[in-house]
This record gives structure tokens, C-alpha cells and sequence, in this order.
């Protein structure tokens, strides 16, 4: 059976930047992926590819074994559905009117909603258990309430891929958790996610698999576990060992005597404050490794 | 206690869709017998009636009524209906309750586009009946185009430069058509219809205008219809409305398009009124909710109710002097305006 989306060679460039050069993924029926890296590398960039709101300039994006251009744009939003970032709503819509947006790739040109569609609606706002909000103006919800209704979106979609832009941004730990569950749950109900997400651990506990975006390097797919090594992960997101420790797999994490945790973290509190201390910009362009 | 009507307010159920129709239209049917009975010299609802169902027979009564007052109120009509729909595909458009044709510039636009058609295009016959509303739709096109553009410098929406470029070009496109003014002398015809075009004054139009307004009107409404579905997606986000499947492009500049008719053929009847695409959503939104599609039939139907109520009120309230209906709308918009911009947090 084909992978439900294949990155096959695709480059893309913002202007005169390229993001992406020679990038080839696939993402298989139900897995669970968390897109990994580090600010700008093109997380967000790699979810729009894969809806079809950008188009490569090389290589070719495929959903469901056919090439990105020979979906209809409708048919596409059918079966891939992007939850963004951000979700602001400049009018007092109701949550419920929100979620119906959901249907708009099911209906005709007039078409207003019909009962299966008022069906899909309910579900999908069930699923997420906003039921009890479905009146509330969304522009009133709270930051963890928002990203469920930004779901809701998305599940009226009823979409074979989900593809979510931190779906867990500014959201505290207990709804994290919580939403990461839902997601859980989508996947056992058949729905292929892709979510971008900054914190390790979560991804550790949820995913069944992972995709590291490094900037300057080939993406790399993988298990969990295999992809938060610690050389990977200095690599990607430009830190040293010390300040990535607690978020190694358990397996990986340096356990050695406390003395010498305690000389290393010593060093490295050192290195930091010394002359050769980094700046942001030396950590965003990656110190100690060619970008090319 | 304010949770409570709070919740009462959000647990309230949107009118159904006949109502949102049916109540402004018999509001409109009311609106234009009475107002035909009111002016100068007053006639009952029975006279109107006996004069509508036996025209031939009715005289002076008439006259006044069909050469002077139906016109006039038909042409207030109108000119409501095509300003608050464009206010509810604009403020679609830019995301923003605030977006209104004559504070974003389309108004002076169409207003300048036909003042060249009056002065600078010498014999107008050639066209016949249209040449003053297709100047004015290119006009109103072009500062529209001019404004969107400004407005979507430096990425995203951000609302001062929306605000800004269409106070900067209303303003540039005011003084151009009071320039144009200038070159005329004070008897000529076109003069006058300029006059009150700026001054926001709606005049009595020919019939054959007024049938051709009221055709090119219709049809631009029924466009904009599918149009408003697809705003309601825009309304998360372009990147929304475009993963939805939503042709945002397009989307976008068909509403520009289609505002700039509707604009046009406003100006073209009452001049630089402004406000009424702000005041009529804006309002309807309170009972009906934010949905365009809901929203643009009835906003044309009360933008309809709601100007010829104003310039009934404007040319009967100082009797035996007329007041401009495009002051009026001032100074119920400005307030309205100011009080929008102040709650936009919550913006209704």
C-alpha cells in the first residue's frame, strides 16, 4: 500500500532561501508524527507542501500515491486537512459555525448545510468534547478550548491526513497532555497525524514516529527514540550536551557518576559565560557545523 | 448576573433564514409608501394606493408622485442597498467590522471617476445611459485596488493601514473632484449633479437610469451571494480559507469587483454618503450573527429601509430646506465609527 503522503526530491525556496533541497519522506496509514527542528527550518513550510497550499519548485509531492497536481483543489481539502497555528476570528462567530467551516470542501457552490453535514459537525465536536461550548463566540475561548475547536475544524473535514502546526503552542501542561491524547485517539480512529511540536517529551510519550528537520542537513525519519539522540539533536537545534540531557531518551542519558555531571555542567556553565560565549545568532546559524 | 445574560445571549437562536428576509422586505414596502406620501405637500396611504392602482387618473398627484417622489426614494433605495452590501463584502474582505466604502476610499473613487465622465468626456450620448456609472466603477476600482494593496504592505492586515491608506486616498480623490468642480461655471448641469454628489445628496434620477441602476444592482447582489459563503471561511484566515479549498485569489478580487459595481451605482445616485456600510452590518450582525451569507440580503434589504428613512428625514425634518441625507448618515455613523474602534477587541 502506498504511504498516505511521499515527499519525492521536493525543493523549495522563500524567495532567494532555500528551505528545502532535495527533501524525500513518507508518512505511512495511521502513524503518529511528530515534525522535530528547530525554529525556521521549515516546519510550517513542509505542512503547507503536503496540503498543496505551496507548490515545489522540484520533485513532487504525492497524497495517497497521486501527485499533488492532479487532486482537485476541493477533493484535496477532503482528504488533508491543515490545522495552523494561529486561528483569530475577527467576527463573533459561534464555535459551532466555526466547526462548520469544515464542510466548506463538501459543498456546491450555494449549497447550505445538509443534515449529514450537520452530523459530521456534531461528531467532530464531540470527538473533541466542545459540545457543551458549541454556542460560546469563539473569540472568547481559552488558548487550550481553541485549539480543540481548531481540531473540530479539521475532524469535519474528515480527513485521511491531519496535519497540525503546534498544535500544543501556549497551552500549559495538563491540556498539552490532554491534547496529545485527542490526538491519540484520531489516530485509533484511522486518521494519519503529522503534528509539529517543540517539546521533546511529549513527543516521546505520543508518537510512534518522528521527523527531524535539521537546517543545512538532510531530513531524517524515524522512531522516537532513535531520532532523540543526542548527537542529532546538538546537531538540529545547536546546543550542547548538557543542556540537552533531560530531554534524552531515558536510555541515552548520561548517567555517569554525579561528580563528573557536576564538572560537566561546571564547563558548560562556563563556556557560556566566558568569552566565546554564543550569541542567538551564532545558535540560530547553527555553531560548530557547515550549513552547506 | 452578567454571566447570565451573557449566556443568554450566546445560547439565543439565530433568527431563521425567512425572517432575515421577509422582515426587512415588508419593512422596505412600508418605508417606500410611506416616505412617497411625505414632502411638501403630503399625501395618505389611500391616495398613494389610488394613485398606484390607477395612474392615469391621478392627475397632479401623479406627477408629483412618479416624476418627483418615487424616484427619488427609489433612487435612496438603492443607494442604501448597494452601500451596505459593500459594507458587508468589504468588512469580509478585510477582516474588519470597520470596512466601510466611503472610509476606505471606494466612494471617493467613484465619485471622481465620475466627475471626469460628467466634464471630461465631452458628449456622453455615445454611450447612452451608463457612461457616469462605468466611470464611476472603474474610479472606485482603482482606489480600491490601490487601497488593498497598501493595506496588505508589511504581510498580514494590519488595520491602521487599511484605515490610513483609505483615509489618504478618499482624501486625495475629494479634493480632485472639488478641483474638477473648479473648472466649470456654477450654471452648468453637471455641475450641480457634482455639488450634490459631494454634499451627499440624493437626487430624483430619469426612470430609464433608475430602471438601469436597479438591473445592474440586481445582478451584481446575486453574485455577490456565492461570494458571501466563501467570505464566511476567510474569516479564520486566508491560510484557512485556502486549505479549505477556497480560491482565496479569486475570491478576493471578485468582491473587489463586485463592491466597486455596487459603490458605484450608489455614488452615482446619492453621491459621497458615508457610514450606512458600517451602521446596517454592523447592526444586523447584533441580531443575526456574523454570517455573511445571512447577512448580505438583509443588509441590502435595511440599507434600503434604513436611507430612504434618512433622507425622508432629510428633506421633510427643515422644511421648506433640504438637508444633505449623506450629513444625516454622519452623524449617526461617526459616533458608531468611534465606538466601533473602541471595542474592537470584541468585535462584533
Amino acid at each position: 500500500m502506498s504511504p498516505i503522503i511521499e515527499f519525492r526530491n521536493v525543493s523549495f525556496a522563500h524567495g532567494t532561501r532555500a528551505i528545502f533541497e532535495g527533501l524525500s519522506l513518507s508518512v505511512d496509514q495511521s502513524e503518529m508524527v511528530a515534525l522535530l527542528g528547530p525554529n525556521g527550518v521549515g516546519k510550517t513550510t513542509l505542512l503547507r507542501l503536503a496540503a498543496g497550499l505551496l507548490q515545489p519548485s522540484a520533485g513532487e509531492v504525492l497524497v495517497s500515491g497521486r501527485r499533488l497536481a492532479d487532486w482537485k483543489r476541493r477533493e484535496l481539502s477532503c482528504n488533508v486537512a491543515l490545522v495552523p497555528q494561529y486561528l483569530q476570528v475577527p467576527f463573533a462567530f459561534r464555535v459551532e459555525e466555526i466547526v462548520a467551516q469544515g464542510r466548506v470542501p463538501y459543498l456546491g457552490f450555494l449549497g447550505s448545510l445538509a443534515s449529514r453535514d450537520r452530523d459530521v459537525v456534531e461528531h467532530a465536536m464531540e470527538a473533541v468534547d466542545i459540545l457543551p461550548m458549541r454556542n460560546r463566540i469563539f473569540a472568547e475561548l481559552s488558548g487550550g478550548e481553541r485549539q480543540r475547536v481548531k481540531v473540530a475544524i479539521g475532524l469535519a473535514q474528515q480527513p485521511k491526513l491531519m496535519l497540525l502546526d503546534e498544535p500544543t503552542q501556549h497551552l500549559d501542561l495538563g491540556r498539552q497532555i490532554e491534547l496529545m491524547a485527542l490526538l491519540r485517539r484520531l489516530v485509533d480512529r484511522g486518521i494519519t497525524i503529522v503534528a509539529a511540536v517543540h517539546d521533546l517529551a511529549l513527543a516521546r510519550e505520543n508518537c510512534s514516529s518522528a521527523i527531524l528537520l535539521t537546517p543545512g542537513a538532510p531530513a531524517i525519519k524515524g522512531s522516537v527514540p532513535d531520532l532523540l539522540h543526542p548527537e542529532l539533536l546538538e546537531r538540529a537545534f545547536s546546543v550542547d550536551r548538557p543542556g540537552l540531557e533531560r530531554y534524552l531518551a531515558p536510555e541515552r542519558r548520561d548517567d555517569g557518576p554525579l561528580s563528573l555531571r557536576k564538572k560537566r555542567e561546571q564547563e558548560h556553565r562556563e563556556r557560556l559565560r566566558g568569552p566565546g560565549r554564543p550569541t542567538l545568532r551564532d545558535a540560530r546559524h547553527g555553531r560548530g557545523w557547515d550549513r552547506d | 448576573m452578567e454571566s447570565k445574560l451573557e449566556a443568554l445571549e450566546t445560547s439565543r437562536p439565530r433568527p431563521q433564514w425567512f425572517f432575515t428576509i421577509a422582515v426587512p422586505a415588508v419593512l422596505l414596502l412600508l418605508a417606500i409608501v410611506a416616505s412617497v406620501g411625505f414632502g411638501a405637500v403630503r399625501f395618505s396611504f389611500a391616495e398613494v394606493f389610488r394613485a398606484v392602482l390607477h395612474p392615469a387618473a391621478a392627475g397632479d398627484t401623479g406627477i408629483i408622485l412618479f416624476t418627483l417622489r418615487l424616484p427619488r426614494v427609489l433612487a435612496a433605495g438603492l443607494a442604501g442597498a448597494g452601500l451596505a452590501a459593500t459594507g458587508v463584502l468589504f468588512q469580509g474582505l478585510f477582516r474588519n467590522p470597520l470596512a466601510d466604502p466611503f472610509v476606505l476610499g471606494a466612494s471617493g473613487g467613484a465619485a471622481l471617476g465620475g466627475a471626469i465622465a460628467i466634464f471630461l468626456v465631452p458628449t456622453m450620448s455615445f454611450l447612452g445611459i451608463g457612461t457616469i456609472e462605468l466611470f464611476a466603477f472603474v474610479g472606485s476600482l482603482l482606489a480600491m485596488g490601490i487601497v488593498w494593496n497598501l493595506s496588505k504592505l508589511g504581510g498580514n492586515f494590519a488595520m491602521e493601514n487599511m484605515l490610513l491608506a483609505g483615509f489618504a486616498i478618499g482624501t486625495m480623490l475629494n479634493a480632485a473632484t472639488a478641483a474638477l468642480q473648479l473648472r466649470q461655471e456654477a450654471t452648468n448641469s453637471g455641475m450641480r449633479i457634482l455639488a450634490a454628489w459631494l454634499r451627499g445628496e440624493v437626487t430624483a434620477p430619469s426612470w430609464p437610469q433608475l430602471s438601469f441602476v436597479a438591473i445592474v444592482e440586481l445582478i451584481a447582489l446575486i453574485v455577490a451571494l456565492p461570494l458571501a459563503r466563501q467570505l464566511n471561511a476567510l474569516a479564520l484566515s486566508e491560510e484557512y480559507a485556502a486549505q479549505l479549498g477556497v480560491r482565496v485569489e479569486r475570491l478576493q478580487i471578485l468582491v473587489v469587483v463586485t463592491g466597486s459595481v455596487l459603490t458605484a451605482l450608489a455614488v452615482s445616485l446619492g453621491g459621497l454618503i458615508g457610514f450606512v456600510g458600517l451602521l446596517v452590518p454592523h447592526f444586523l450582525r447584533l441580531i443575526l450573527g456574523p454570517d455573511h451569507f445571512r447577512l448580505l440580503p438583509a443588509a441590502a434589504l435595511s440599507g434600503a429601509v434604513f436611507l430612504i428613512a434618512a433622507d425622508t428625514l432629510a428633506r421633510t425634518a427643515f422644511a421648506p430646506s433640504e438637508v444633505p441625507v449623506g450629513m444625516l448618515t454622519a452623524f449617526l455613523g461617526g459616533p458608531a465609527f468611534l465606538y466601533l474602534l473602541n471595542h474592537r477587541q470584541r468585535s462584533v
